[in-house]
């Protein structure tokens, strides 16, 4: 007979003491599975690593004193946004018109801000739209029946195959004159098609799950599978989209606009001002044109850098090469 | 058996030209209806086009009588009905504001937005593959970070701007680059000048475009290294660039394809913003002036022609890939 204490394997946690009872720390893992289970958690912690990493804590804080900016600009701009500085067309910046003024005589640096703000609005109001309607349109089809989600898919893809500018340009000589709110209207109703796709494909890879059977066979209705089910598990499929999507709304408004087919010039925006630009050509005024492109620039930026934190990370696992 | 064969063959090509056929028609249809309902719903006076600032000394008379003659009196889908008619032959009107056949005018236009477009597309698709081999190639190396922070900075910059800001430093400052134009008065011969005229709108299409297709490449050919064979072509010795071109490229090559497909809408919309910058004499800038000024027939031809493109460039598209991969035949090939 082994008279002997079965022998305890020590191990390789420095901090082992026998007194303490044994927690889930002091052991590891061994056995067939070990190396796949240890690469797997490693993996899991240089993920979270480098997501902690790459936060862009640069492009928050910009977007973040943007907006401040835009919303409370009437605190620290030395002119009235609205005014127009007759005798002082075309200056070039100086102390009293820090950014210079522009061919109708308004200050840049007070305009600036305000035509931000109306941006910035028109990003998010059609970005807003569009995810509505593609979010919509996409949990429709992907639970419709095969013929009429081919259907529905096929409208999306003639309608996306027109080039965007030209559709634009159609709806928008629908109104004769644009208000910030119609344009937005315009673009949203013009950029949902991707989206719909995406949110189709994954709706579809979902809608046979058992939670969603369970909660149609208690009677719930299309739209409350919807929102409690669909929605909540695309999210995070779509946010990236979404949210990059702002900023392409933002340089869409400022094309527009910058064709003649846009805002006014009396009405404020980053487009509008920038619409002022072939003039300047002209006259070789290169603030005019310089300090709100370099601005719409750094929103746009930002914004994509935010909806970075959202991007799924498409190549998991080791690269072979 | 074999005779057989060959006339099934023959016949399955013939069917799906057909099919191709009848597809375009459809769609095209589908096209022009929306188009036409649409410019007709606008608010604005086509009349204003054709007769110009006379249109305010004219009596209500004459303009009844000009409406008469224009047809613009009669329903819309009898308006629609006859254009179709004189479409099928080959006859799509005369152009509101020009009063010539629309098709002499698009005639040129075409051949410069083609002309701008085709070498657009080349320098694109031939830049975006080369940076996605090299950001695979060192992948999370700064190369690969340095290219991706440029390429997103080239995409979100609005290609209007970046055209305004290369005219000024390029043509009033510098005087090295023509600003507008496609060619200087006199000199459409001479292929130089082309060729001068067409450096800055082919850069901001280029620049604004790229990134976009390099970084959905660049994404392909990294899920591709992640693969078994790779392994094995590195175990044999072969070097990491040509593993990625001589394997991982050919493998990503019908995605690339339909990548290429699909961007012909995203490359028009970019020569509609380039042409206006630029005051480059081709479609685009045309279709915002024919959609400005209410010319109807005008208008239409450029949607018309742009549809068939795109349409045709997605059965172009599959072609390929069944060609190059049997496998796709009949599956979904639609990426993005």
């Amino acid at each position: 007979m082994n008279t002997q204490s079965p022998k305890i394997h020590a191990p390789a946690n420095p901090n082992f003491n026998a007194e303490r009872p044994l927690t889930a720390e002091d052991f590891k893992i061994v056995g067939a599975n070990f190396e796949a289970q240890s690469q797997e958690q490693d993996k899991i912690q240089t993920f979270a690593k480098k997501k902690i990493k790459n936060f862009p804590y640069f492009s928050v804080f910009t977007l973040c004193a943007i907006l401040f900016a835009c919303f409370f600009s009437h605190l620290f701009v030395n002119h009235d946004p609205t005014q127009f500085y007759l005798t002082n067309l075309n200056t070039p910046p100086d102390s009293e018109f820090w950014f210079g003024t522009d061919s109708l005589g308004r200050d840049i640096f007070s305009v600036l801000w305000n035509g931000g703000r109306v941006s910035i609005f028109i990003g998010i109001l059609s970005t807003v739209i569009a995810a509505g309607i593609g979010i919509i349109y996409g949990c429709i089809s992907g639970c419709a029946s095969t013929f009429l989600d081919t259907v529905m898919m096929r409208i999306a893809e003639l309608f996306q195959s027109i080039p965007a500018l030209l559709t634009l340009l159609l709806l928008l000589s629908l109104q004769a004159k644009q208000t910030p709110v119609s344009i937005s209207v315009v673009i949203g109703i013009t950029s949902w098609f991707a989206l719909a796709r995406i949110v189709r494909a994954e709706v579809r890879q979902i809608r046979n799950s058992e939670y969603i059977l369970l909660s149609r066979h208690m009677g719930a209705s299309f739209f409350w599978v919807m929102r409690k089910h669909l929605i909540p598990n695309i999210v995070s499929a779509i946010m990236f989209i979404v949210i990059s999507s702002i900023s392409t709304n933002m340089a869409m408004e400022a094309t527009l606009s910058f064709l003649g087919l846009g805002l006014p010039p009396e009405e404020l925006s980053l487009g509008s001002m920038l619409a002022l630009s072939n003039r300047a050509l002209l006259l070789n005024t290169w603030w005019v044109i310089i300090f709100p492109g370099i601005f719409l620039l750094i929103t746009l930026f930002s914004i994509t850098q935010i909806g970075h934190i959202f991007r799924q990370e498409n190549c998991k696992g080791f690269s072979n090469l | 058996m074999k005779h057989a064969l060959i006339r099934n063959r023959s016949f399955s090509l013939a069917y799906a030209g057909f099919k191709i056929f009848l597809q375009l028609a459809f769609m095209l249809l589908i096209l022009a209806i929306i188009v036409f309902y649409v410019a007709r719903l606008t608010p604005g006076d086509p009349l204003q086009s054709f007769y110009g600032d006379a249109v305010q000394s004219m009596t209500q008379e004459q303009l009844d009588a000009a409406r008469d003659r224009l047809g613009l009196n009669e329903p819309v889908y009898m308006q629609f009905g006859k254009w179709i008619e004189h479409a099928v032959q080959g006859n799509f009107g005369i152009s509101l504001r020009y009063k010539r056949p629309v098709l002499d005018i698009i005639k040129p236009l075409l051949g410069n937005t083609l002309i701008l477009g085709v070498i657009s597309y080349t320098v694109i698709f031939a830049l975006a593959i080369g940076l996605a081999l090299v950001c695979a190639r060192y992948e999370d190396k700064w190369i690969d970070k340095f290219i991706c922070k440029i390429g997103t900075i080239a995409y979100y910059t609005p290609a209007f701007w970046l055209g305004v800001v290369l005219v000024l430093i390029f043509s009033i400052n510098l005087q090295l680059l023509p600003a507008s134009g496609a060619y200087d008065y006199g000199k459409s011969k001479d292929w130089l000048n082309w060729a001068k005229h067409l450096i800055l709108p082919v850069t901001i299409m280029v620049a604004s475009h790229f990134w976009y297709y390099a970084y959905m490449i660049r994404n392909k050919l990294l899920d591709e290294t992640r693969k078994d064979y790779v392994l094995l072509a590195r175990a044999k010795g072969m070097s990491k660039m040509s593993v990625l071109v001589r394997h991982c490229l050919r493998n990503v090559m019908p995605a690339i394809i339909n990548i290429m497909a699909i961007s012909v809408p995203h490359i028009i919309s970019g020569t509609y913003v380039a042409e206006t910058v630029f005051n480059f004499p081709g479609m685009g800038l045309m279709a915002v002036s024919s959609a400005k000024y209410h010319d109807y027939n005008l208008l239409m031809i450029i949607v018309l022609i742009t549809g068939f493109l795109v349409i045709i460039s997605s059965f172009i598209a599959q072609f390929i890939n069944e060609r190059i991969d049997p496998r796709i035949k009949g599956a979904e090939t639609i990426t993005l």
